[in-house]
Order: structure tokens, then C-alpha cells, then sequence
């Protein structure tokens, strides 16, 4: 019999977690769902483009209601309307309910429940490397569509505002991925209570008066858009009937609430539930 | 004792996947043996920690497995399934999942480098898991399980896939682990292989312990039945040629890639494919699989007994 090496301890939660965003991440970045969601990503780039383009040739710039729309304003719409509204909400409904789903459908799961770390630094690395790969592809994005959006003589007046929509973005993935990453540990078809909360229960509680709002992200997320809408026409509509601003503090502060109780909780269902895989 | 059970159950709803279980498995190779669909992956994943006891209780190397997770740092696990994340190189997965022992980076590496080396497969370490064959899948799949040096290896059906050469030699080297002081609880559904490498067995069948001990009257009853072998080769003619020659076979039957083959004597047939695969006159023998009905008839004639 053979004298065993001493083993070095077990990892702690937080280093777990960081092993085991390691070693998801490269997992994560290059897996089909982050290669479509790469290319739904390119359609705000694709119309900044075109705006662009057209932009150069003369033509007379895009009017609303006889309002004139300049790219800044466009940007802001597009960061409203299709990343804050529609991507980020979407990224965190299939990746956040995937953390731990796709592992057990592809029966990899096994190989970290059985390792020396909780099974909550598993769902923590995975959240880790959810939000890396998730700002990989959204932020490029949006710094693509700012600058063929924006003139140049504006950037420096608009750049504040800019980076604060960068901010805002990630604050926005943090808050619906650590949401759907709860709903992932805890509920067996994730994906569909998922869908259902981002375009059935946000879409309506929003536009119902009253509190109802208060019980969506997307209140909190909208709550913090920096940019001043058109001043008329259907922009101005949409924003009085969707913003009813709560303080930046308020929203900054239920958001990180949002992540915080999401991943308490989704820890604690990950460590209690049992995974069954099938053979 | 590694691992003991106490009215062990589990049921799934309304399924019962294990039931009423009582077993103390010593230190050294136990072999799990019984059918597909008999308990043993429900016994496999309550002992190591992946499900919880609906009724009694396990421990392992004496403590309770569920929700324990720094007992893993004694165990090491090859599951059955076979799963990976396959743009990873084999290398680089078995350094990742030492790294989650605690290992630093150059710790992780030199302990997934010696892993790789004693599956025999380091010339195969920087390529992609994706492409490996069944074999190699299932040998990356033990170095991980050994990279840190457990004191248990549990073993979920680690010879599948494996071509009789390297068969061999994996039952060889758990033996040697085992001799270098790791125990092993090891389960299959063929009895010669469980065979080649202990002699201590637990028996399952429908979710209960049909018998535990020494594995030779069990042995005495599955001679009494034909034994049924698929073999994987190209050149099928003529190994069925060489196999007929042997008194024990009773029936070839040719199948697109290969040949199933009953046998009254299957140590000695084994041993013949083996040296077979070995002479290399008949062109690579990729791979032999035994379906459970052997051992489904050994346990319908446990049970009318």
C-alpha cells in the first residue's frame, strides 16, 4: 500500500465559484445559443448602419410628427425599445434558466456535484460566466450602434449618458440573469415560466396603473434610461405611457435587491433539489 | 467498511427505483452487478450524493453523503453517461475538474498530466474530447475520477466501449489501484468483468439486494446458461471462423458490423477474443459488449429458486 498525498483543502464557496466560471465560460462563450443571440445582436447594428449610410447621402433627416429625429435620439430608442425592452430580458430568459439546465441535459452536471465545492458556488460560477459572456455580446453591440448612430461632434456631450446606458445594460443582464437563474434551480420547465414573466406578466403589469409595476425589472431597468425622448410624437407617447420614473436611487437599489435575494434563493434551491438525469 | 446502507429506498413519485436496502461494502474491489434497470444507477447516485434517501440512510467512508460536499474530496466518481464538454481537450477538462479539488493551476495540470499518463492517454491529451472514440471517452473519464487520489473510486460501468485489449488493461490497473490501497466499488451488468476483478460482489435486481458475498456460486449458476457476446470487427468471416473453433460456442450470427455469438464457456472465450485482438491477424476487434440477458436469466432462476 502506497502512502496518499496530502490533499489541499477544499475550495471556498468563492473559489469554487471562480473555478467553475472558468471553467464555463469558453463552454458558454462558443455554444450556439451566444452564436444566434450574437447575430440577434447585429440587427440594431445592421439598421445603425443603414442609417448611416443613408444619413450620408444627403437625404432629409427622419422627421416624427414634423419633429426632426437625430441619431442621438434614435440610439436612445433603440437602447429603450430593442436592448432594454427586448434583448437583455431575453438573454437572461435563456441563459439565466440554462445555467443549470443545459448541464443536466447534457448529463455534465454529475461531474460538479460530485467535486468538493457547494452545489451553490456551481449555479454562482455559472451566474459569473453568464454575465461575461452575456456583456461580450451586448455591449459591443452597443457601442457599434453609438458611434454609427451618433454624430462625432456629439459623443463628447452625449458620451456621460452613453456610459451610463453601458451601466445600465449590465445592470439590467445582472438583475434578469440572477431572476431566471432562480427560476432555473427551482422550477422544472424554466424556460417557459421564463417567457411568460418577460412578455406576458412585464408587458402587461406595466401598462396596468397603479402599483402592479413595482413587480417587474422592467419598471426599475426603464426607471434609469438617462436619455431625453423626442418631445412629441409616438416616442413621446410610448414614454409617458411606460416611464413613471421612480428615483434613480430606488431603482438602483431594487435591482440589486432583485440580484441579491435571486441568487440567495436560487442557491439555496440548487443545494436542496435533486438533479435526476436521464440515462 | 466505505460505504454502508441501513433500509435503504428511493422511489421516484410513484416509482420505486430502490427498496429497503441493507448492505455494508468493505474496503477493497466490490463489484455491483445486476441488469440494466435493476437499481444499481439509483444505488450508484444515492452513494454518491446525487440523490437523496427517500427512506434510510448511506454513509460513505462513514459519514452521510448528501449535502456533505467535502467528502468529494475523498471520492473520486466515474459516471456511466457519456458526457462531456466536447470542445474542451481531454487535458484541459481533467485540469479544470482537479482544479475544483482545491489543486492550484500548476498543482491541477501535473495532477490531470499524471491521470492522463495512467489511463494511457497522453498521446491523445491536447486534442479535443469530441473527437475520441468510446474508448478514449471512457478513459478520460476515469482520469478524472483519479486525478486527485481518492481513497474511493466508485466506478459506474467503466469498461463500456472499451475495445478487449484495453479491457484488459483498465482491469488491470484498478486492480493495481486497489492493491495501492484505493477502494473501488465497481458496477456492471456482465459478470466477467466484475469477475476479472473481484470476487466480492453485491447483487441487485427490481430495486432489492438479491445476495452479496463471494461471487462464485453466482458464477456457477450463469454457466449453466448460454452466454451471449457482440463483437465489433471488420473482418467477420474470419473471426467467426476462428471463434466456431472454439467447443464452447454454440451460434454466430452475423450482424452489419460484427457478430453476436452465444457461449457455454465465456471465461474461455473472453480470453480468446482477447489474445485474438491481441494477434492483430484478424484486423482491429473494436469493441465486445454482453447484453444483460445473461445476467436477467441468471436472476430468473434466482428468483423461481
Amino acid at each position: 500500500m502506497t502512502t496518499r498525498p496530502a490533499l489541499p483543502a477544499p475550495p471556498t464557496f468563492a473559489t469554487g465559484a471562480v473555478r467553475v466560471f472558468g471553467l464555463s465560460l469558453g463552454e458558454m462563450l462558443w455554444s450556439r445559443r451566444t452564436v444566434f443571440l450574437m447575430l440577434v445582436t447585429g440587427v440594431p447594428v445592421f439598421v445603425a448602419l443603414v442609417f448611416r449610410i443613408v444619413q450620408s447621402t444627403g437625404v432629409a433627416p427622419l422627421r416624427v410628427n414634423s419633429a426632426p429625429v437625430d441619431g442621438g435620439a434614435i440610439f436612445g430608442m433603440m437602447i429603450w425599445v430593442f436592448f432594454l425592452r427586448f434583448i437583455v430580458p431575453v438573454l437572461g430568459v435563456f441563459y439565466g434558466t440554462a445555467l443549470l439546465a443545459d448541464e443536466v441535459e447534457d448529463r455534465t452536471i454529475t461531474y460538479l456535484f460530485t467535486r468538493p465545492i457547494r452545489r451553490g458556488a456551481v449555479l454562482m460560477g455559472k451566474y459569473l460566466a453568464y454575465l461575461v459572456s452575456t456583456s461580450l455580446v451586448v455591449l459591443p453591440s452597443v457601442v457599434l450602434v453609438y458611434f454609427l448612430l451618433v454624430p462625432l461632434g456629439q459623443v463628447a456631450r452625449t458620451f456621460t449618458a452613453f456610459a451610463a446606458d453601458l451601466g445600465l445594460l449590465a445592470l439590467g443582464l445582472a438583475a434578469y440573469g440572477a431572476l431566471f437563474a432562480l427560476v432555473g434551480a427551482a422550477l422544472k420547465r424554466p424556460l417557459v415560466s421564463g417567457l411568460v414573466f418577460v412578455f406576458g406578466w412585464e408587458q402587461i403589469a406595466l401598462i396596468v396603473p397603479g402599483y402592479v409595476k413595482r413587480f417587474t425589472v422592467a419598471h426599475y431597468v426603464q426607471g434609469l434610461v438617462p436619455h431625453a425622448m423626442p418631445s412629441d410624437g409616438v416616442a413621446a407617447v410610448l414614454q409617458s405611457v411606460l416611464r413613471d420614473n421612480p428615483p434613480a436611487l430606488v431603482c438602483i437599489l431594487a435591482l440589486a435587491g432583485v440580484v441579491a435575494v435571486s441568487l440567495w434563493l436560487g442557491v439555496r434551491a440548487v443545494e436542496s433539489r435533486e438533479y435526476v438525469l436521464d440515462q | 467498511m466505505i460505504v454502508t446502507s441501513e433500509h435503504l429506498s428511493k422511489w421516484y413519485g410513484q416509482v420505486s427505483g430502490l427498496n429497503d436496502v441493507s448492505v455494508v461494502v468493505p474496503d477493497g474491489i466490490t463489484g455491483l452487478l445486476g441488469p440494466n434497470g435493476a437499481g444499481k444507477s439509483t444505488f450508484m447516485k444515492l452513494i454518491t450524493g446525487q440523490l437523496r434517501p427517500s427512506k434510510g440512510q448511506v454513509r460513505v467512508l462513514g459519514e452521510p453523503i448528501w449535502d456533505n460536499p467535502v467528502l468529494y474530496q475523498r471520492i473520486g466518481f466515474c459516471p456511466e453517461q457519456d458526457a462531456f464538454y466536447d470542445r474542451m481537450t481531454g487535458r484541459e477538462w481533467v485540469t479544470a475538474l482537479a482544479g475544483l479539488h482545491g489543486f492550484d493551476e500548476r498543482a491541477a495540470a501535473d495532477a490531470a498530466a499524471r491521470a492522463i499518463e495512467k489511463v494511457e492517454l497522453t498521446d491523445a491529451a491536447d486534442r479535443k474530447i469530441g473527437s475520441y472514440s468510446k474508448g478514449m471517452r471512457q478513459r478520460i473519464k476515469l482520469a478524472q475520477a483519479i486525478a486527485h487520489e481518492p481513497e474511493l473510486l466508485i466506478l459506474d460501468e467503466p469498461l463500456s466501449g472499451m475495445d478487449p485489449l484495453m479491457r484488459r488493461r483498465t482491469v488491470k490497473q484498478i486492480k493495481e489501484w486497489a492493491r495501492a490501497g484505493t477502494s473501488v466499488l465497481v458496477s456492471s451488468h456482465i459478470l466477467h468483468e466484475i469477475e476479472a476483478m473481484t470476487s466480492n460482489i453485491v447483487l441487485i435486481n427490481n430495486g432489492r439486494l438479491v445476495a452479496e458475498g463471494d461471487v462464485h456460486q453466482i458464477r456457477d449458476l450463469i454457466d449453466e446458461h448460454p452466454h451471449t457476446v457482440s463483437i465489433r470487427t471488420s473482418q467477420t468471416h474470419a473471426v467467426a471462423r476462428e471463434l466456431l473453433a472454439d467447443e464452447g460456442v454454440i451460434s454466430v450470427r452475423f450482424e452489419p458490423d460484427g457478430l453476436v455469438v452465444e457461449t457455454m464457456r465465456p471465461d474461455a472465450f473472453y480470453a480468446r477474443v482477447t489474445d485474438l485482438a491481441a494477434g492483430g491477424r484478424f484486423g482491429p476487434i473494436n469493441e465486445i459488449t454482453s447484453p444483460d440477458d445473461n445476467l436477467q436469466a441468471v436472476f430468473r432462476y434466482l428468483v423461481k429458486a
